[in-house]
């Protein structure tokens, strides 16, 4: 399901990026993770108390990005908080085309 | 003759013993589950001898603050225990008066653990939700009979009152702890530390004017607002004040509570916990908290002796709790409790809440406890098993339990069904953290249980079977609002269509 435009992440080239990767989408600032079935953007700073996903695990054989400060885990899939009922966290699909990334909040 | 009956001579450790100042190599006897002799001479006939020469033996500790129930809980609350070397744990605040019940029914003889409860204030315990459990109105319906009545036939179950010291109504909700506290008979202990992240005022000093010789005041060297150091990195004389009438300090290292930096500070100034507590939960134990011999470690590192350290997790703590009757020492005829660990020596990176780390060229490694005589080798990972610490509903399909429901269980939920259909709740009631609702599903869970006459251990297990892989324990209002509405209704008319079938 489309959650939005696609926005091109310039500054990121995908033959060279090292994942975890920042990058802005519009105002927001997202990092994207490389899981094994693509690539997956998540809001950069943790609903719960702002520490950066930058530092995030994937976990759950891929399904979820756990806060190592506080380990509170989120679905990719939806940015649901798994172990933490009542947070979210926005999540990104993320695409690679004609040789550059795009990204758009997950609908 | 069984497994902790067995007669056993711990043979070359070198014995600490803080509560009789045993400090050297000698043997311990452990027959018929008690400590039988402290002393060298020849084994009784057919004892099994330990061979525990380069390690360390010390009274079984005693960490007077863990959540191994509710929802900061575990799966496998003896993975946070007894195979990290701690035999006695005190559950600090997951139920309170409105779920005590639920509490014993879950956890009574669920552990090899010895655990006692201090429980919260607040009637449903610890929300675990958003932090809004410091809105005054969550300690609504406090009900003084019922306290009294729950301790009479549970009696030493109890071992203090806990309370957070925080939110936006002055000291009133603290001198409501300190007076049903003095009430019960019971030492206050208060939590300072994250909760001051809320907005509010700075009622939590009060707690230091208000606590009295006994009480207990955790997360001593946090780093949040309120700390127990000013601008200057000096301590608060309110602080020695409150030491100096004998409250106690703990530790409660935890996952927000512990900065290397406010440490060293109030270390260096001789203000240090009295006791060492690990505030293990879902959420720190794998990292940065670890285990209670990791906290151990951060304050040998912070220059204390393994003697201080030791007396810290041994006669300390069983002194505050009044165990000591039964555990912190190696005194003859004392329950055979016992800890043996290493010291290990290499690089070790020892890290704050805050991401600070410090390295240390040595830690704290247990290798065994023994319970009650029983002996149980250490395994400091089985805690960090992603099935014992992360609480994750079954969404896409029915736990395998679930099938095990008996005849009675299943009836039970599909009454349950029905009586949860009347309530509406969705994300928002968790997100806003709505209490009422809470209560509603909780009332209707014990209308319904009461009215099938099912008891409530198999009626708590029928609902989380329905919905959950791993055992965890939860207060049963919390854990149906935490549920999504369609998906638990859903899941309760699955689940029960099997009883039709059967029928």
């Amino acid at each position: 399901m489309s959650g939005g435009e696609w926005h091109r992440l310039d500054g990121l080239d995908p033959a060279s990026a090292e994942f975890p990767a920042r990058a802005r989408v519009g105002s927001e600032a997202i990092v994207i993770f490389k899981t094994g079935t693509g690539l997956r953007g998540v809001q950069r700073l943790c609903p719960h108390q702002r520490a950066p996903l930058t530092n995030g695990v994937i976990a759950g054989n891929g399904t979820m990005i756990r806060c190592p400060q506080h380990n509170y885990l989120f679905r990719l899939a939806d940015g649901k908080g798994v172990n933490c009922p009542g947070y979210k966290l926005a999540v990104y699909d993320v695409k690679e085309e004609d040789g550059a990334l795009y990204a758009r909040p997950a609908g | 003759m069984t497994e902790a009956t067995a007669t056993r001579v711990l043979r070359g450790g070198h014995v600490i013993d803080p509560a009789t100042g045993l400090d050297r190599i000698v043997d311990i006897t452990l027959q018929d589950g008690k400590i039988a002799a402290v002393g060298d001479g020849p084994a009784p006939a057919g004892a099994e001898i330990v061979d525990l020469a380069g390690h360390y033996v010390t009274p079984g500790w005693v960490d007077l603050h863990v959540h191994a129930y509710g929802t900061l809980g575990f799966a496998d609350p003896d993975s946070i225990g007894i195979y990290q070397g701690v035999t006695t744990f005190v559950e600090a605040g997951g139920p309170g008066i409105g779920t005590l019940d639920e509490f014993v029914a879950l956890m009574e003889g669920r552990t090899i653990t010895a655990l006692y409860a201090g429980p919260y204030l607040r009637p449903m315990g610890i929300v675990g939700l958003n932090f809004i459990e410091g809105d005054i109105r969550s300690l609504t319906g406090i009900p003084i009979a019922e306290w009294m009545d729950f301790m009479k036939a549970h009696p030493g179950l109890l071992r203090y009152l806990k309370i957070g010291a925080f939110g936006s109504y002055g000291k009133g909700p603290l001198k409501m702890g300190k007076g049903l506290a003095e009430t019960l008979g019971l030492p206050l202990y208060v939590h300072i530390g994250e909760h001051q992240q809320q907005k509010g005022d700075d009622a939590s000093y009060e707690i230091f004017r208000i606590a009295e010789a006994g009480d207990i005041i955790t997360h001593l060297y946090h780093n949040n607002r309120t700390g127990v150091l000013d601008r200057d990195g000096k301590v608060l004389p309110l602080v020695k004040d409150a030491e100096r009438r004998g409250v106690l300090f703990d530790i409660g290292f935890g996952g927000y509570n512990f900065a290397w930096s406010v440490a060293e500070k109030a270390y260096a100034q001789d203000l240090v916990p009295h006791i060492i507590s690990s505030d293990l939960q879902q959420f720190n134990v794998i990292g940065p908290t670890f285990s209670l011999a990791n906290v151990m470690s951060i304050f040998l590192r912070l220059g204390m002796s393994l003697n201080d350290v030791i007396a810290r997790v041994t006669t300390a703590p069983a002194k505050a709790l009044k165990l000591d009757d039964r555990a912190g020492s190696l005194k003859v005829g004392l329950p055979a409790d016992v800890t043996v660990f290493r010291i290990e020596e290499g690089a070790f990176e020892l890290a704050d809440t805050y991401n600070s780390s410090r390295t240390a060229d040595r830690r704290i490694m247990p290798v065994m406890a023994f319970k009650g005589g029983r002996r149980i080798d250490s395994d400091m990972t089985r805690c960090q098993d992603e099935r014992n610490w992360l609480v994750q509903i079954a969404e896409t399909h029915v736990p395998a339990a679930a099938e095990r429901l008996t005849p009675a269980q299943l009836a039970f939920l599909a009454a349950l069904r029905g009586a949860i259909a009347g309530i509406q709740w969705d994300a928002s009631s968790v997100e806003n953290f709505d209490l009422w609702k809470a209560i509603a599903l909780q009332d209707a869970f014990h209308a319904v249980r009461r009215a099938q006459d099912l008891a409530l251990k198999p009626a708590l297990t029928a609902v989380f079977d329905c919905f959950l892989d791993h055992p965890f324990t939860m207060q049963i209002g919390l854990f149906l609002l935490r549920l999504d509405r369609t998906l638990a209704l859903a899941r309760l008319e699955q689940v029960t269509a099997q009883r039709r079938k059967v029928a």
